[in-house]
């Protein structure tokens, strides 16, 4: 599963970020660095697993507590917000994907609003579900 | 040979028109191909043509590798105003490659990279993304994966998120993306084309906003998906989400699904204005194409009749 560990470091840093979340989620209760770094096969230097975790935490997809000298980490997100975050990160990056990734509306300038609106008869931005 | 060998350079400027009245009269499915296809024609023919220019500059240029018969007299009246094309020529069919190639690395690194932030999740055709964010995107490759987030979900109704995911799947079968990079390429390789590429790119998304109401079996929910997902984008805090994207087209996709639906038949008669437009943009990519092809065989006997047996 786990890359050589000298390419670990920036190709592969997206999906090293969902095998060590999953194997957060896989724990039962707060686990350690080494924990982690021996559920994943232990092909991963310690540093690795650490820099990826503090990596997680900025994200706000785990969570840390200090235990003696270390930390144990617990998963605050599942799988599906990770891949949203990075998804997220992808799109706000690109500014050309539109030639890649066809996206079901366009954004809307201001006076098209009001038209729109006009159109489909929806009077104002609290309306409900009323589709047929 | 005369000026008209610089005719595929400009006459993309002659599609302005015709892709005008493509989108507007025919059925979206034979505007996005009929475009599409004029696009590439054209883009291919300017870069022929501006590659024989390059030739001709090349050869000019002392220490060159090129055939000394290259740059005879006989070589340089064949072509109007050498000096200044033949070497405008070099840098400009740079700058196209150039492009290009960064077109393609990007296609390719988006495609890849968003195909890898996905790989996690379960499901083969969909995934669902828990953001604030409501967007939803078709991923080509493989079977193609429809991309959407919980907070676009929520705010479409039941009938509206399958009309939603027949306008996504209708991108994916009919290999939009592939249309899309086409023109891409082709805006890049000529600028002219540029009209083109902002038609294609409205015309694909009719395409699939047919094929969904098609699918869904009524064309208005179809136009309250369309219309309250844009109304929701514009809502959105996170606006660099939403604020590359080109102005205007959402309205109209609303309008024309409010209007009947547009007559199926490919090829309307040359009688009629969508008749017109057809015709026109064929014409016009023959000519340029027969144009570029002329310019081409012209010079290559040029240079052979110039090259020492």
């Amino acid at each position: 599963m786990a890359r050589e560990d000298g390419r670990a470091g920036r190709r592969g840093q997206g999906e090293l970020e969902g095998q060590v979340l999953g194997a957060l989620g896989e724990a039962e209760g707060p686990v350690s660095a080494a924990w982690v770094r021996q559920h994943l096969g232990g092909d991963l230097a310690h540093t690795t697993v650490v820099t990826i975790l503090t990596r997680l935490l900025a994200k706000d997809v785990v969570a840390r507590e200090r235990r003696g000298r270390s930390f144990l980490w617990t998963p605050t997100a599942d799988v599906a917000r990770l891949a949203a975050l990075r998804m997220r990160r992808l799109l706000d990056g690109e500014h050309d994907r539109e030639a890649v990734l066809a996206s079901f509306v366009t954004a809307l300038p201001p006076g098209d609003e009001q038209v729109l609106r006009a159109l489909l008869d929806i009077p104002g931005a609290d309306d409900g579900g009323t589709g047929a | 040979m005369g000026v008209f060998v610089f005719l595929p350079l400009v006459l993309p400027l002659s599609a302005w028109p015709v892709a005008r009245l493509a989108e507007t009269r025919l059925h979206p499915r034979t505007a996005t191909r009929l475009l599409t296809a004029v696009a590439v024609v054209m883009a291919l023919c300017s870069t022929l043509c501006l590659a024989l220019l390059m030739v001709v500059g090349t050869a000019q240029l002392p220490g060159n590798p090129l055939p000394d018969g290259w740059s005879d007299p006989e070589v340089r009246a064949a072509l109007p105003y050498d000096e200044v094309a033949g070497r405008a020529a070099i840098p400009a069919l740079t700058v196209v490659a150039a492009a290009c190639a960064r077109t393609l690395l990007r296609h390719r690194r988006v495609t890849r990279r968003a195909r890898r932030a996905l790989a996690a999740l379960p499901g083969p055709t969909v995934a669902v993304l828990p953001d604030s964010a409501p967007y939803a995107y078709a991923l080509p490759g493989g079977r193609g994966r429809v991309v959407v987030t919980t907070a676009l979900l929520a705010g479409l109704a039941p009938a509206e998120r399958r009309a939603l995911f027949a306008h996504e799947r209708a991108h994916l079968t009919a290999c939009h993306h592939r249309h899309l990079l086409a023109v891409h390429l082709a805006a890049r390789a000529n600028p002219f084309l540029r009209p083109l590429r902002t038609a294609v790119l409205y015309t694909a998304e009719r395409w699939a906003d047919e094929e969904a109401a098609r699918a869904v079996g009524d064309r208005r929910t179809v136009a309250r998906a369309i219309g309250k997902a844009a109304l929701l984008s514009a809502g959105t805090p996170a606006p660099t989400l939403a604020a590359l994207a080109a102005a205007g087209p959402v309205p109209r996709r609303v309008a024309a699904l409010l209007a009947p639906a547009p007559a199926a038949r490919d090829w309307p008669s040359a009688c009629t204005a969508a008749g017109l437009a057809v015709w026109g943009a064929t014409a016009g990519a023959l000519m340029s194409a027969m144009s570029s092809a002329n310019s081409a065989v012209t010079l290559f006997l040029t240079l052979q009749a110039a090259t020492p047996l």
